[in-house]
């Protein structure tokens, strides 16, 4: 055997050596083996942590559809040109190379060795220190991207603008992904920019996924808006080195059903150089779509009622709820002013950013579920009910006395103060105190006949002053009086009065009053309002399938307990109050009956005042709530203008619109309100 | 079996039909070709450009161009009997001083990253350390082939270290640390062997080894003004293979963090190198698919000779690392064979010389790539790329051929 047999010899010094190698071979081995067997994972740990760089890749937001299918948020692709800086390293190198300074040298050397061919005259590079060769470096690298870009403009025949400090900051901080010379093309871009032979140039096409509301303005409250966000969420990746752009629900239902609309993000790694230029990636976990919503919205009824309430007159704030009354569905929810999503998500127009801003259009601001109004008049219905509940006789008159400073309108005395009327004295029966919207009645019946406690545990059944739990992160729960607060000591008659006029501590959102007029319509069931119809299973063959979560419709909150008498004698009063030539909202329905079949609509209009802090009037908010048809009632709206004129000459015609579309959508036919996406 | 006969005796001694050839040394050796071969390939052919290159130009086909003419050169040196050869060790000797002068003018030698090692001959880099290192061996073979009670005397002691001291002093100035520390224990093993009495050995050593500790404690530990001058690289690659970071404690923040940066860049060969030994793992990655060569964390510069094991590392494993391991073992225990056979004392310490040569050189390497080792620039006999360094080797093995095809007959 080779070593064995020098082992054996008779020779010491050999055997030695022997040893010697055996030894030193042995140590060797024994290293490799440490390296290579025991410590090779932790090895290979750190090749992949210096090799790969990994990159959050965002998942397609789920869409926001209405309730026949419309899109009302979806997703369309943006293509942006990305410059490969890998495939430019070359020419870096290149460039940097010709971009040297070099000096000339003359060597003075010995004839013998000009004989050998050494020559005399030599160029050899000028030795830069590090900052003079990373500045060289940069320039070059800054020379090569421009001009790479400036080929890019030639090709798409339009100018490419290019900032070297943000190519700076992009290759200081996100080398190994490509460097977006041009972002959202438009189509023509595109077609361009592939017909060339874009081979030639270390430059393409890169999609991100871009959200679009098709409508515009339209449902922008109920929609909400983005806003910037990449952050990971759990279930993902937990630090990746790059980030791509992904997005955040700030409010409405992209805020409240922002973790079902995102889906989940996926990572993709990518091996690096030790330059930090990209060489090759690999998906790493794919993305799970998010989900689609469905909202009970109807995007005709939607617009109807937008314009409708836009067309009433310049820089109208309000907001119009349509509600189907047999189930609690929300078919409209507008609110104007209103800012249009798309600039959150594409970038403001100038002078846009600033009218968001503006202290009172206030365009941000849901009017109809996060602002609260004092009702007025509207809750006269309340006080009526609650009347009618405790033995009122609707067809008892009560004598309205004249207001003596102006004798054309009634007054009444509660204790100290009086309650002024825009109604005229006389004889009122429980019809015409509706219809006319008398103070007078409805205070003295209010005080005398129902009391302040029957009034405030029928606003009860309807939950004034709690929420409605709607899910968009808009909402105010209004106000209104407790038991407690309405038999305490410091309760006067006079707070009463204020009340049966839906002024004092009494605060509601359209919505709230849109819910208790479908109560009042569909016979007294108070129901959970329902945006948001269901949440769709993902279909796509990638990741675990999702079922369906659908919301149950027509959910019941409570019920009012009256009689059918009592709502029928309601429901009779505000059929009134638009056919009745004495009803507040005559004027405006009288061109709206002639029509045929038109419906009969029953409402009833309300105006409240608005007090600054020194009891000042500063302006009124004018109400409508009404619905329709009285025979078989399907619909309720409620119109709020913040401002108007009165109820019956602002918020009436509005509504009037609002049901003549309605109308329209139901039986069909040529009826103008084509999709525009 | 009886005594031979004369018939026997006679047979043989007519009938030299003896192998001239240690057919397994020989094996090795072709073996280590087609691995240096196949990985400098591999180290090198690592973009288009490098692929577009002219065949000339490409590392692996030259590689395979030395070899061809160090193979030559070995084949040469074979038909001379190497008692001749002996005779003009002092002239070879000569030259190679001359030579090794000659590197050290400003003028005649070129400079490379930072060291003035090369004679710049137009298509090829002639390095005279690998051929001092073959020039020592055999004027120190020659010169301690003498009679043993010679080698008692203490004159014939000194001047065999001052043989090996002069191209030790001058390597160094070029400034090579790596092959001029080859040179020590070559000369230490062939005086051992050769009978030089222990104790002097045993002084030398113990001499050398407290230089060694004092000038380690000086260089790593002692304050600025007590250092022995060395050049910065050299100071810091000694103090990251002892893995010691000396920052002064006044060092402003700017300073500190200057320094440490310099650390990281001095610590970044090894810890590349360690990456792709260790994350070659049982198998390795399979030839051409290393990514630290590939992608560059392995410095370009170094990975196609200093650092060819931690391609093959990489690239074949443990697998690949113990065969290089088992070919370099087979070619040394061949040649300290062959030193057991030779006919006298020149060919047993010419092939002793060789082998130790061989030896130090792979073990400082691959310790290197593993960090057993400080680094240096010692390449790996045959496996790195250089055409200096594998005619040398291939001179080297041509010797111990050359000692084996006049080994005793029997």
């Amino acid at each position: 055997m080779l070593i064995f047999d020098q082992l054996k010899k008779n020779d010491p010094p050999l055997r030695a050596l022997t040893l010697g190698v055996l030894i030193g071979l042995g140590v060797l081995l024994v290293g490799l083996w440490w390296v290579q067997i025991v410590l090779a994972r932790g090895y290979q740990a750190s090749l992949e942590t210096q090799s790969f760089r990994t990159v959050r890749v965002p998942a397609p937001r789920g869409r926001i559809l209405d309730r026949h299918g419309v899109a009302l948020a979806e997703n369309r692709p943006r293509f942006n040109i990305g410059l490969y800086l890998e495939e430019l390293s070359p020419q870096f190198r290149a460039t940097y190379q010709q971009a040297r300074p070099r000096q000339v040298i003359t060597n003075a050397l010995p004839a013998w060795t000009r004989w050998l061919g050494f020559h005399t005259v030599k160029t050899q590079y000028v030795k830069l220190n590090r900052a003079e060769s990373d500045a060289l470096q940069w320039a070059v690298r800054t020379a090569v991207v421009s001009n790479t870009v400036a080929e890019l403009a030639t090709r798409l025949q339009q100018p490419v603008p290019f900032d070297p400090a943000q190519f700076r900051r992009h290759y200081q901080s996100r080398r190994a992904l490509p460097y977006p010379a041009l972002v959202d093309l438009a189509p023509v871009q595109v077609a361009r920019f592939q017909e060339q032979d874009a081979g030639l140039l270390a430059a393409d096409l890169e999609i991100q996924s871009l959200r679009v509301y098709p409508f515009q303005a339209t449902a922008a409250h109920v929609l909400g808006y983005l806003t910037s966000d990449d952050t990971s969420h759990p279930g993902e990746e937990a630090s990746p080195s790059y980030r791509l752009p992904d997005y955040r629900g700030l409010v409405g239902i992209e805020g409240g059903y922002d973790a079902q609309l995102r889906g989940r993000a996926g990572a993709k790694s990518v091996l690096v150089n030790i330059l930090g230029y990209r060489e090759s990636e690999v998906v790493w976990s794919a993305n799970e779509p998010g989900r689609n919503a469905v909202l009970t919205l109807d995007v005709r009824m939607q617009k109807a009622a937008e314009q409708a309430l836009v067309r009433s007159g310049v820089n109208v704030r309000g907001a119009a709820v349509v509600m189907d009354v047999r189930n609690g569905d929300i078919l409209a929810l507008a609110s104007v002013p209103a800012p249009n999503p798309n600039h959150f998500v594409q970038g403001f127009p100038p002078g846009e950013l600033a009218k968001l801003n503006h202290p009172t259009l206030r365009p941000q601001i849901n009017r109809a579920t996060q602002e609260h109004y004092a009702p007025g008049s509207i809750f006269k219905v309340i006080v009526g009910l609650a009347c009618l509940e405790n033995g009122l006789n609707p067809r008892a008159t009560y004598r309205v006395q004249p207001n003596p400073a102006n004798p054309g309108r009634g007054i009444i005395y509660v204790g100290r103060r009086s309650f002024r009327d825009l109604a005229s004295p006389g004889d009122y029966d429980f019809r015409r105190a509706l219809l006319k919207s008398s103070n007078a009645y409805f205070i003295a019946q209010g005080l005398q006949v129902a009391g302040i406690e029957n009034i405030v545990k029928l606003g009860q059944r309807l939950h004034l002053g709690e929420r409605v739990n709607l899910g968009t992160r808009q909402e105010t729960a209004g106000v209104f009086p407790s038991l407690r607060q309405v038999t305490g000591g410091n309760w006067r008659d006079g707070d009463t009065a204020n009340l049966c006029l839906g002024q004092g501590p009494i605060a509601v959102t359209p919505l709230q009053m849109a819910v208790m007029t479908a109560a009042i319509a569909n016979g007294g069931t108070v129901f959970w309002p329902r945006l948001v119809a269901r949440l769709e299973a993902r279909t796509d063959e990638a990741g675990p399938a999702t079922a369906e979560e659908t919301f149950p419709a027509a959910r019941v909150r409570n019920t009012l307990g009256v009689s059918d008498r009592s709502l029928r004698w309601l429901h009779e009063a505000m059929l009134a109050d638009t056919e009745d030539p004495e009803g507040t909202a005559y004027k405006p329905f009288r061109e709206y009956y002639r029509q045929p079949h038109a419906w009969r609509v029953c409402g009833k209009t309300g105006t409240a005042q608005v007090m600054d802090a020194h009891n000042r009037l500063t302006g009124h908010t004018t109400w409508f709530i009404a619905y329709a048809p009285y025979e078989a009632p399907r619909y309720a709206v409620v119109v709020m203008v913040e401002d108007g004129g009165s109820g019956g000459g602002t918020c009436a015609p509005i509504a009037r619109d609002i049901f003549t579309a309605l109308q329209r959508l139901e039986t069909g036919g040529a009826n103008g309100l084509a999709y525009t996406p | 079996m009886g005594w031979p006969t004369l018939p026997d005796m006679y047979d043989a001694l007519l009938n030299e039909r003896q192998s001239r050839l240690d057919k397994l040394q020989a094996g090795a050796v072709l073996g280590l070709m087609l691995v240096g071969a196949l990985f400098v390939y591999s180290a090198t052919m690592v973009n288009e450009a490098a692929q577009l290159a002219p065949l000339l130009q490409q590392s692996w086909f030259r590689q395979l161009l030395w070899y061809a003419v160090g193979a030559g050169g070995a084949l040469a040196l074979c038909l001379v009997d190497y008692q001749t050869l002996a005779r003009w060790s002092l002239v070879a000797y000569g030259i190679t001083l001359v030579l090794l002068l000659a590197v050290l003018i400003p003028g005649v030698g070129s400079v490379r990253y930072g060291a003035r090692r090369w004679l710049d001959l137009g298509f090829f880099q002639f390095q005279p350390s690998e051929f001092a290192k073959l020039a020592v061996v055999l004027a120190l073979a020659h010169f301690l082939s003498r009679p043993r009670e010679e080698l008692k005397t203490a004159a014939v002691y000194w001047k065999a270290i001052g043989l090996m001291l002069l191209p030790f002093a001058l390597i160094l100035k070029e400034p090579d640390l790596g092959s001029a520390i080859v040179l020590l224990p070559t000369g230490l093993v062939m005086m051992y062997v050769a009978g030089v009495p222990r104790r002097f050995l045993l002084r030398l050593v113990g001499g050398v080894g407290i230089v060694m500790t004092l000038f380690l404690v000086d260089v790593l530990f002692a304050p600025p003004h007590w250092q022995i001058k060395l050049e910065d690289y050299q100071r810091r690659r000694l103090q990251v293979y002892f893995g010691i970071r000396s920052i002064p404690p006044d060092a402003t923040p700017a300073e500190r963090q200057r320094l440490l940066n310099e650390y990281r860049d001095y610590f970044h060969n090894i810890r590349q190198a360690l990456i792709s030994v260790g994350s070659g793992g049982l198998t390795g990655k399979g030839w051409r698919q290393g990514t630290q060569n590939a992608l560059g964390y392995l410095p370009r510069a170094v990975a196609h000779n200093d650092f060819i094991f931690s391609v093959i590392a990489e690239e074949k494993g443990f697998v690949g690392s113990v065969t290089v391991l088992t070919l370099y073992a087979v070619v040394l225990f061949t040649g300290i064979r062959i030193a057991g056979q030779a006919r006298d004392r020149l060919g047993r310490l010419l092939a002793v010389g060789v082998v130790t040569l061989l030896f130090s050189q792979v073990f400082i390497n691959i310790g290197m790539n593993i960090r057993l080792m400080p680094v240096t620039g010692v390449p790996l006999p045959l496996l790195s790329y250089g055409g200096s360094s594998v005619v040398g080797s291939l001179i080297a093995m041509g010797l111990m051929q050359n000692v084996y095809r006049y080994r005793k007959g029997y």
